[in-house]
């Protein structure tokens, strides 16, 4: 168990040798996953940060490497790898993203940039505390505290957390600092976790029967119905930009005179020239293809590849799409579409 | 193999020579700076490599050269968007980098012991040059049995490795090469005629035997129907696949063929498979 004061002492200290990744509201109310200074910036109440932690793992805009080509020479020069880093407050639905996530980095070419971030960081789950309009994480079997994934899971339970230690750099978290939890009241701890659960699971306003989705979406590749998504999509690409499990990504220069780097940015399947040739063809040339591929992506491919599901009932898209695109209605239709 | 360690990090090498093969393409022979690199640096015929141009960008291309010849790449590029206008302001000497190889290259252990069809139309050739000449290596000839090659380009200027087609292989042992143009020129002794035309004009009989194309989608487009007449299996006819690629790793999301990525599962795929993949390329 840990009080909210002792956690609070727990990041401060974790920041005097660590990159610490928390929740924090920026000056518009907008909750992204950001380095804090101390214990003090995190936003606490969050309920869910509207950029997933991705960006830690995958950041909106990362240095590979810079090079210099001075006097006609060519230097390339990596950039050093990641300290050790932690995630404090990430959700169940963000958990189980980061592990469909991890078999894309990983492979026969290894993404050092994203594993050696992935291996030098704890993460330090949180359980949800409520149910918001759009989340759906219980039809992809994951409940709001589920702590697949953590190092350590906490559970707020009255005025503590329940912590749980899941993985030997969660053990080594709490050994390192082994004043600041304390093994009294954890069977309380227990029993409110289980409670909230409970009551969490009952506030579900959405909720979606994946049974033979796959196999079902599989066969609509020349489908209508995608027309139809198509025509409502403005190719904002807002959904692949929050969603917790898209890595698309783009290589960027960045250059003056003969120094430079290069950048990996996001990047959406979402936008026309995505996947334009220089010859002008595009093999996915209008709305209708690339909102297709999206919602193939997260029902089908992702899971064909990888054997995990590429959705995982976050919501965010739901939430945020400007023109109201639900992938739970998409799911829904998906049953029901000859 | 190549750069392992970080497999998003180009190696630093050296464009050796410049290889004018028409008006817009050139034949790129590069060595990597790192000795090491270079003695280490395996290939299969087929297979790709990112090319970074600093300043420009990155693009990914098929590498020319045979895998048998291990003491430099060759790349065959038309100049045509950001990074290759780059690279074709390059003179010999000039820097690039490189990373790769990726993709599956040709399966040629299946294409041991039998008749090997190329159809190649323009720059087409590059990536079916690589196992031309690899089956034509000494090493590897007794392998392989008839090879044939159907050539065409839109004009004799747009024709590559006109030494190679024109002279060097029709001299091989047990290899033949058709070379067309689409239009007649004054100086042109040879054949007139869009490729799946001279093709069927040709007439290779497909029985056992290997089809490799690469070229123009209406060219391939009109080939296939052609082999398909000749008695080519689909399991025996191979293609390569191109689409856009910035990581080449199946990581950047932007080469996918409904689940399958090109830059991992391709690009060469066999017409069985083809015939399978959604028709989104």
């Amino acid at each position: 168990m840990i009080t909210r004061d002792q956690l609070a002492t727990l990041l401060d200290r974790l920041v005097e040798k660590n990159k610490v990744i928390a929740p924090v509201s920026d000056n518009r109310g907008v909750v992204r996953y950001t380095a804090i200074r101390t214990a003090g910036d995190v936003a606490w109440e969050f309920d869910r940060a509207k950029v997933p932690p991705k960006s830690h793992f995958l950041p909106q805009t990362e240095e590979l490497y810079c090079y210099d080509t001075t006097g006609g020479e060519l230097r390339i020069e990596p950039v050093p790898a990641a300290g050790r880093a932690v995630v404090f407050g990430v959700h169940p639905c963000d958990l189980r993203a980061i592990a469909a996530l991890d078999p894309v980095f990983d492979g026969v070419f290894k993404d050092v940039y994203y594993l050696d971030k992935r291996e030098r960081t704890v993460v330090v789950g949180l359980a949800c505390k409520q149910v918001l309009p759009g989340c759906f994480c219980r039809s992809y079997g994951i409940e709001p505290t589920d702590g697949e994934g953590a190092d350590l899971m906490l559970t707020e339970v009255g005025d503590r957390y329940y912590a749980e230690i899941l993985t030997p750099k969660g053990e080594a978290l709490v050994r390192e600092f082994p004043e600041l939890f304390s093994d009294g009241g954890v069977e309380e701890g227990r029993r409110g976790k289980e409670a909230l659960s409970r009551e969490l699971a009952g506030q579900f306003q959405r909720e979606v029967d994946l049974t033979g989705v796959k196999e079902k979406v599989d066969t609509m590749f020349e489908h209508p119905y995608w027309q139809e998504v198509a025509r409502k999509c403005i190719g904002c690409g807002i959904c692949t930009y929050l969603c917790p499990t898209c890595h698309c990504f783009d290589i960027i220069e960045n250059h003056s005179g003969h120094r430079g780097s290069r950048l990996r940015c996001w990047d959406s399947c979402m936008f026309t020239d995505f996947t334009l040739h220089t010859s002008s063809h595009n093999p996915r040339s209008t709305k209708k293809e690339r909102v297709r591929n999206r919602f193939l992506h997260k029902l089908s491919y992702h899971n064909e590849r990888y054997g995990l599901a590429g959705c995982v009932g976050c919501g965010r898209c739901v939430a945020e799409c400007p023109v109201n695109i639900d992938i739970t209605k998409i799911i829904a239709d998906i049953k029901e579409v000859d | 193999m190549g750069n392992v360690e970080n497999c998003l990090l180009p190696l630093p090498a050296t464009i050796q020579k410049i290889i004018p093969e028409t008006s817009d393409v050139n034949t790129y022979r590069v060595t990597f700076d790192d000795p090491e690199v270079m003695a280490n640096w395996r290939n299969k015929p087929g297979q790709l490599a990112m090319i970074s141009l600093f300043g420009a960008g990155e693009a990914m291309f098929s590498i020319s050269s045979s895998p048998t010849q291990r003491d430099y790449l060759e790349f065959t590029i038309r100049k045509a968007g950001v990074v290759t206008k780059a690279l074709h302001s390059l003179e010999e000497g000039g820097k690039i980098g490189i990373r790769g190889p990726y993709g599956n290259g040709f399966p040629f252990d299946l294409m041991k012991g039998r008749d090997v069809l190329f159809v190649g139309g323009g720059i087409g050739l590059a990536p079916l040059r690589s196992l031309i000449e690899f089956m034509l290596d000494d090493q590897n000839r007794a392998d392989f049995g008839k090879i044939e090659v159907l050539y065409g380009a839109r004009s004799s200027d747009d024709l590559c490795f006109k030494q190679a087609v024109l002279e060097d292989w029709p001299k091989r042992p047990n290899c033949e090469v058709w070379t067309t143009i689409d239009r007649a020129e004054d100086a042109w002794k040879g054949h007139v005629g869009f490729v799946p035309a001279y093709l069927e004009e040709v007439g290779p009989k497909g029985e056992g035997k290997v089809a490799v194309l690469c070229g123009p989608p209406i060219m391939i487009k009109f080939v296939l129907v052609g082999l398909e007449k000749l008695g080519f299996k689909d399991e025996m006819i191979y293609s390569t696949l191109e689409l856009r690629m910035k990581c080449g790793v199946g990581k950047c999301g932007r080469c996918n063929i409904g689940h399958k990525f090109v830059c991992l599962e391709g690009p060469v795929f066999d017409l069985v498979q083809i015939k399978e993949l959604p028709p989104e390329f």
